[in-house]
């Protein structure tokens, strides 16, 4: 069942990648376009980092976390919080859990 | 102010008082530059900039940039909050619509935009946590070092007489701007802007379509964006699409929460606490950056050095810049490049010869026309915004 919810995640971002960054076709002179770089996150090995990696990738890149400070746990739960309730991240109870906790060992500040 | 005369050909950096020396004291790039190992790539129309985040995407700019007065577009940081960002403008279609609260609703081509009146100047775009990874403690968001700005000679039409040809009504407020990008899933706040409509009708707010004589990069805000000269740059909205006036206050999530300082003359509070009130983060501070020597550089006792770097402050003239070289015990005052204006920074540079050897602390502390100035301690608040504490480069003398 897990599994299952995380390969939607996962089909989420994938074809949300896709459509952002797809080559246009059109070639008028009026048109401008680009073709943006698709860089592949890379998150460290731990407990729930593929829940991470599906879930923390649908509306923007895993370096918004990877970027940040090591930060205490409590800061990585609100920051989960925030995008469950704010932004409608669509994590259910226990996977936010298993979020917070990867996320607070592997780039906590400890205590 | 008469700043919208300004030629874009007064731009002769090299005129000005310490580039030439620096040049030739550090050719090449400083050492240390990327001292906190943070990848650089290149995106489309964009050198190779420092990586923040892919998508959207986040691009800081290398401080060796800040050696120019004017910022080169495709070394200019890139900052979009939501993933579905515009990859694609077909002109022959694209519109700024305006209406709302106005006579009349307008809907205007490139071209339409053209036939305004032209108005060109320099003005320094500055993110708002730009400087975000110095604060104390730190503070989850943007992981900005100093590259979230530069200086760009800006042209395009009057806010206000795009106004006015719609008809503002009495009894309205705001001006919201919306542009072309959109959050990936329902739930996602559009990003919207607003600004109070007294503002919004001020000579110098500029619905921009090129950055230094070209049409703006895609992402940069092509076709068409925003310019609060003074303001930081959470309102200049890139890739305009709708412009509404509006007879309420808008107070929709990018103008609250987001977006908010501690409502106090220092914008601060104690390090780690919360405000009990805030208000909507609008004009820059002064700042002030040494660009040369980089920290760390190793310089030669008994040989002049120009120090030099930049200053700017919110839409005042920088008055005066002062450096110090023994970590704030004495200070010097540097003499100042080109005036650009009051939007514009200055180049400022000092030259010291130092006489013995050992490690020095450089400092430089910028004041503007109105007497704003930078502080020794930095000042901190909840999204570390605002950052303009006195920077220390420490060098040494062999
Ligand atoms: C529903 C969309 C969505 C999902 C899913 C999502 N985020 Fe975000 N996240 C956002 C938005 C929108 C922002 C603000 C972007 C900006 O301003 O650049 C953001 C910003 C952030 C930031 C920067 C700090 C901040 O508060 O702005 C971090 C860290 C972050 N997200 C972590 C996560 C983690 C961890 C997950 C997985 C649980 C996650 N995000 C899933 C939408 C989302």
């Amino acid at each position: 069942m897990k599994s299952i919810i995380i390969l939607i995640a996962l089909l989420i971002s994938v074809v949300f990648i896709r459509l952002n960054t797809e080559a246009i076709a059109e070639d008028t002179s009026a048109v401008k376009s680009i073709i943006l770089p698709v860089i592949e996150g890379e998150l460290k090995e731990g407990a729930g980092k593929d829940e991470t990696a599906a879930f923390c990738n649908i509306c923007h890149s895993t370096d918004y976390i990877t970027m940040q400070p090591r930060l205490p746990a409590d800061t990585w739960s609100a920051i989960v919080h925030k995008m469950i309730v704010v932004y409608g991240a669509p994590v259910n109870e226990d996977d936010s859990r298993t979020i917070i906790n990867y996320l607070s060992s592997t780039y906590g500040a400890g205590k | 102010m008469g700043i919208n005369d300004m030629e874009f050909s007064r731009r002769d950096f090299l005129k000005t008082a310490g580039a030439v020396g620096l040049a030739a004291a550090f050719g090449g790039f400083p050492s240390g530059l990327f001292a906190e190992e943070r990848r650089l790539y290149k995106f489309p129309e964009k050198t190779d900039l420092i990586l923040l985040t892919s998508r959207p995407p986040q691009l800081e700019t290398p401080l060796h940039y800040f050696k120019e007065l004017i910022t080169p577009n495709n070394a200019l940081f890139v900052r979009w909050h939501l993933a579905d960002i515009p990859t694609s403008v077909d002109l022959s279609k694209w519109r700024l619509k305006v209406g709302g609260n106005t006579d009349r609703g307008l809907e205007l081509s490139m071209d339409d935009l053209k036939k305004f009146e032209r108005i060109t100047y320099t003005a320094v775009i500055q993110c708002s946590g730009n400087g975000r990874s110095f604060f104390k403690p730190r503070i989850a968001g943007g992981q900005w070092q100093n590259g979230a700005m530069g200086n760009v000679t800006w042209s395009g039409a009057r806010l206000k007489d795009i106004l006015k040809q719609a008809g503002i009504r009495s009894g309205s407020v705001d001006v919201v701007f919306d542009g072309l990008d959109s959050g990936p899933l329902p739930k996602v706040p559009d990003f919207l802007k607003s600004l109070p409509v007294d503002k919004a009708i001020e000579d110098d707010i500029m619905i921009a379509y090129e950055m230094n004589g070209e049409p703006l990069t895609m992402l940069n805000g092509f076709p068409a964006r925003l310019v609060v000269p003074g303001w930081f740059a959470t309102y200049w909205v890139k890739a305009l699409r709708e412009i509404t006036v509006v007879s309420k206050k808008y107070e929709e999530f990018w103008m609250k929460p987001a977006y908010r300082i501690p409502d106090n003359p220092c914008a601060c509070v104690p390090p780690g606490s919360k405000p009990d009130k805030t208000v909507p983060i609008t004009r820059m501070n002064t700042r002030s950056l040494v660009i040369g020597p980089s920290a760390g550089s190793t310089l030669k006792v008994n040989s002049a050095v120009d120090i030099m770097g930049i200053a700017f402050s919110g839409g005042y003239s920088i008055k005066d810049v002062i450096v110090s070289v023994d970590g704030g015990k004495s200070w010097r005052e540097a003499r100042c490049g080109t005036d650009m204006g009051r939007y514009s920074w200055i180049q400022w540079s000092h030259t010291w010869k130092p006489v013995e050897k050992g490690k020095y602390t450089i400092m430089a502390r910028a004041t503007n026309s109105i007497g704003e100035s930078q502080p020794i301690e930095s000042l901190w608040n909840p999204s570390g915004y605002m950052w303009n504490k006195i920077e220390s480069v420490e060098v040494n003398v062999v």
